[in-house]
């Protein structure tokens, strides 16, 4: 039997470079036409914050855990103990980035109904309260069925500030940045320490806000202890990206906290949070979180 | 070249951004971008090397037992009395199931690209047994994921992976079955990415995994177009695979697609039947979504929660499906259609009292399908069942049935 055309089935052009090269230039361009643009809370409040030389906190909680109703009140909390935004997860039933912790509280949402619609009734509520920026982070798929557009028009109409998409890539994602940019929403790419610097480069370049920088690679909730080589990637990411950088996945403690935020313009600290929400008492939420931001500032 | 090489480059997908039409693509978390860029470079390297390809050649022949025969199965063909049906013996490969064809080659792929650990995701067993299988031989650490359910539904292959010295990972989030099994399985990839190749095992997951598994799984269909030219002077009439992820079937059917006189039909779970709501009848059933790294066709609520699959097949117990095969039934090429638990039950039940061959249950999915189609063919037509793996494993589940 003949077996020579093995695996000679196609011939690739590998000139995927080549298309986002063009993309990366109208992107540049954006970007100056932008820049006379009044930038909005979210981006106020890391410049003011920066100016300031104060370090960042944000907080990822879950929408739905343990409640929508509790959700509200503990956005409320956080906005009176000075966090400075919040990430919203949009709970999703095979969350593939998130350690134990955050897949059971988006089980549990999702046991509720949660959905986006109700996230975004939820969003509006809290709007007519509270100006902390909120970005939403979850999964694409179902903002796929929501349908895109449909997504973050609904986004700004209720004045969500960024988005956090992790399994939505610069290559997949780039061509909604026009749309995103209309609509003031701020879409925050993800880089690891395993990201190469042509992809950083690359990422930076048409962030705005902020990139988000893990801590380690695997996924959230980790024991983090910092690995040799990323207080190097770290320190040398400061001087690389033009965007500010705030970093999360397994920070917990004062000490992370401090550790990370020499590098960073601040921290995010979500598996940590919902562990303490999972144990805290429903009446003293407002209390308790203080506490726990006390805790992790130091101040 | 061969004909069927050059027949072969009519069909030039995926794109550069690995996309099939409007399926595919690479949605991942950013950690695993240069993974795959390293994987892809990899395999572009490989293809093009010719000590590669003759190692991947010699392997398959010398360790897996290929070319796989083409088996006229005469008391089944006068069985139906229409149509002469042939079975492409997948069952015969080493370690029972065409997985071996999938995991000899990125075996290979994974040592040129230096790493030291192997991770995979089983269903039934099969794929995570070729895995542990390859990995033995080429002495590296290996980790197979597998749904608690399938641990206890699939003991037999689980103590195979053991005895190949592979570590089984119960997986108990979800439905523990393949769905988070593979869920997993990424999940240890993003943690361990620098040291550790993810043999996926089906036509699943991120460009350039759905392109990768369908060439090394095409030799099915390379040897089944040159086995069934040799006997019968003519191509086949139909081709019939089952379709979980859909690896065996695109295996097949790759070969054949320019040639527009051979139909193909993709045989998918019913479980307990459509109207249910508990099968994994993907293509059928389900509408295109965003999971597992694809833009595929996927079993979702509303909200677009990925919903519960169910088939009594471990293996086609899946809510995705393999991105070339959403592109083959949008463009009309293949077929894709559904029988239920039961009706592959009976037809593994007929072939092993009329044949003497003990078919796995996802095989004996497509199997079942002749009972519809037969009738509507003429005895000068041939079909080509795609026998993807024997049914040793499924003996606790046949027996509770005899």
């Amino acid at each position: 039997m003949k077996k020579s055309g093995i695996l000679q089935t196609y011939q690739l052009r590998d000139s995927r470079l080549h298309g986002n090269d063009i993309l990366n230039n109208f992107f540049q361009k954006f970007r100056k036409m932008k820049g006379e643009k009044v930038s909005k809370r979210l981006r106020e409040t890391i410049q003011e914050n920066i100016k300031n030389n104060k370090k960042m906190l944000s907080l990822y909680l879950t929408a739905g855990f343990p409640d929508l109703e509790l959700t509200e009140k503990i956005i409320l909390a956080c906005d009176s103990a000075k966090v400075d935004f919040i990430e919203l997860g949009m709970p999703f039933s095979d969350p593939i980035a998130d350690g134990p912790t955050i897949q059971k509280a988006a089980d549990r949402a999702l046991q509720q109904g949660v959905n986006l619609r109700r996230i975004f009734q939820l969003v509006e509520r809290v709007r007519k309260q509270s100006d902390i920026p909120v970005i939403l982070m979850g999964y694409l798929n179902p903002v796929f069925q929501f349908g895109f557009e449909h997504f973050f028009e609904e986004c700004a109409r209720v004045k969500i500030d960024g988005l956090i998409l992790p399994d939505w890539p610069v290559e997949e994602s780039e061509p909604y940045q026009p749309l995103l940019n209309s609509l003031d929403l701020d879409l925050i790419y993800l880089i690891a320490p395993n990201t190469p610097k042509a992809r950083i480069k690359k990422i930076d370049a048409i962030s705005r806000a902020f990139v988000y920088c893990t801590a380690y690679t695997g996924v959230t909730g980790k024991d983090n202890r910092p690995l040799p080589g990323t207080e190097q990637f770290l320190k040398e990411l400061k001087t690389k990206l033009q965007n500010p950088f705030l970093i999360g996945f397994g920070i917990k403690s004062r000490q992370d906290v401090e550790f990370y935020s020499q590098y960073a313009a601040g921290v995010i600290v979500g598996s940590a949070f919902i562990k303490f929400l999972e144990n805290s008492d429903e009446s003293k939420i407002v209390q308790n979180i203080k506490r726990f931001v006390q805790e992790l500032r130091g101040y | 070249m061969s004909k069927i090489t050059s027949s072969l480059k009519l069909t030039n997908l995926p794109d550069e951004r690995g996309y099939f039409g409007r399926f595919g693509g690479q949605f991942v978390p950013e950690i695993l971008k240069p993974a795959l860029d390293e994987l892809l470079e990899a395999y572009l390297q490989a293809r093009q090397d010719a000590k590669f390809l003759s190692e991947l050649e010699q392997e398959l022949s010398d360790y897996a037992g290929r070319p796989t025969p083409l088996y006229l199965a005469q008391n089944l063909t006068k069985h139906y009395g229409k149509a002469k049906i042939y079975l492409k013996r997948e069952d015969l490969a080493h370690t029972g199931a065409h997985k071996i064809n999938n995991t000899i080659g990125q075996i290979l792929l994974a040592g040129r690209m230096g790493k030291k650990r192997i991770i995979a995701e089983t269903g039934a067993g099969q794929h995570g047994v070729a895995t542990a299988t390859v990995a033995a031989k080429a002495g590296l650490e290996c980790c197979i994921y597998m749904g608690a359910e399938d641990v206890e539904r699939q003991r037999p292959n689980v103590q195979r992976m053991k005895m190949l010295g592979a570590e089984v990972r119960p997986v108990y989030s979800g439905t523990q079955t393949l769905k988070d099994a593979t869920n997993e399985a990424l999940r240890d990839w993003l943690t361990n990415v620098q040291t550790t190749h993810y043999i996926i095992g089906s036509v699943v997951g991120p460009h350039p995994f759905p392109m990768i598994v369908r060439d090394f799984q095409s030799v099915i269909g390379r040897e089944a177009l040159q086995q069934v030219k040799e006997k019968e002077q003519r191509l086949p009439d139909y081709l019939l695979a089952c379709v979980g992820g859909g690896s065996n079937a695109i295996g097949l059917f790759h070969a054949f697609l320019p040639f527009e006189e051979v139909k193909m039909i993709g045989v998918e779970a019913a479980g307990l039947g459509l109207q249910s709501g508990k099968h994994a009848a993907s293509l059928t059933a389900g509408r295109p979504g965003i999971f597992h790294g694809m833009l595929t066709y996927l079993l979702q609520n509303e909200d677009g929660q990925v919903q519960l699959p169910h088939s009594i097949s471990a293996g086609l117990d899946y809510p995705g499906v393999g991105v070339e095969h959403s592109y083959l039934k949008e463009s009309g090429r293949v077929r894709y259609v559904s029988v239920t638990d039961q009706q592959a039950l009976d037809a593994a039940f007929l072939l092993s009292r009329l044949e003497g061959i003990l078919p796995a249950l996802e095989s004996a999915h497509a199997l079942a399908f002749l009972e519809n189609l037969l009738p509507k063919t003429s005895s000068d037509e041939i079909v080509i069942v795609n026998l993807s793996g024997r049914g040793d494993k499924d003996m606790e589940t046949y027996l509770k049935h005899l």
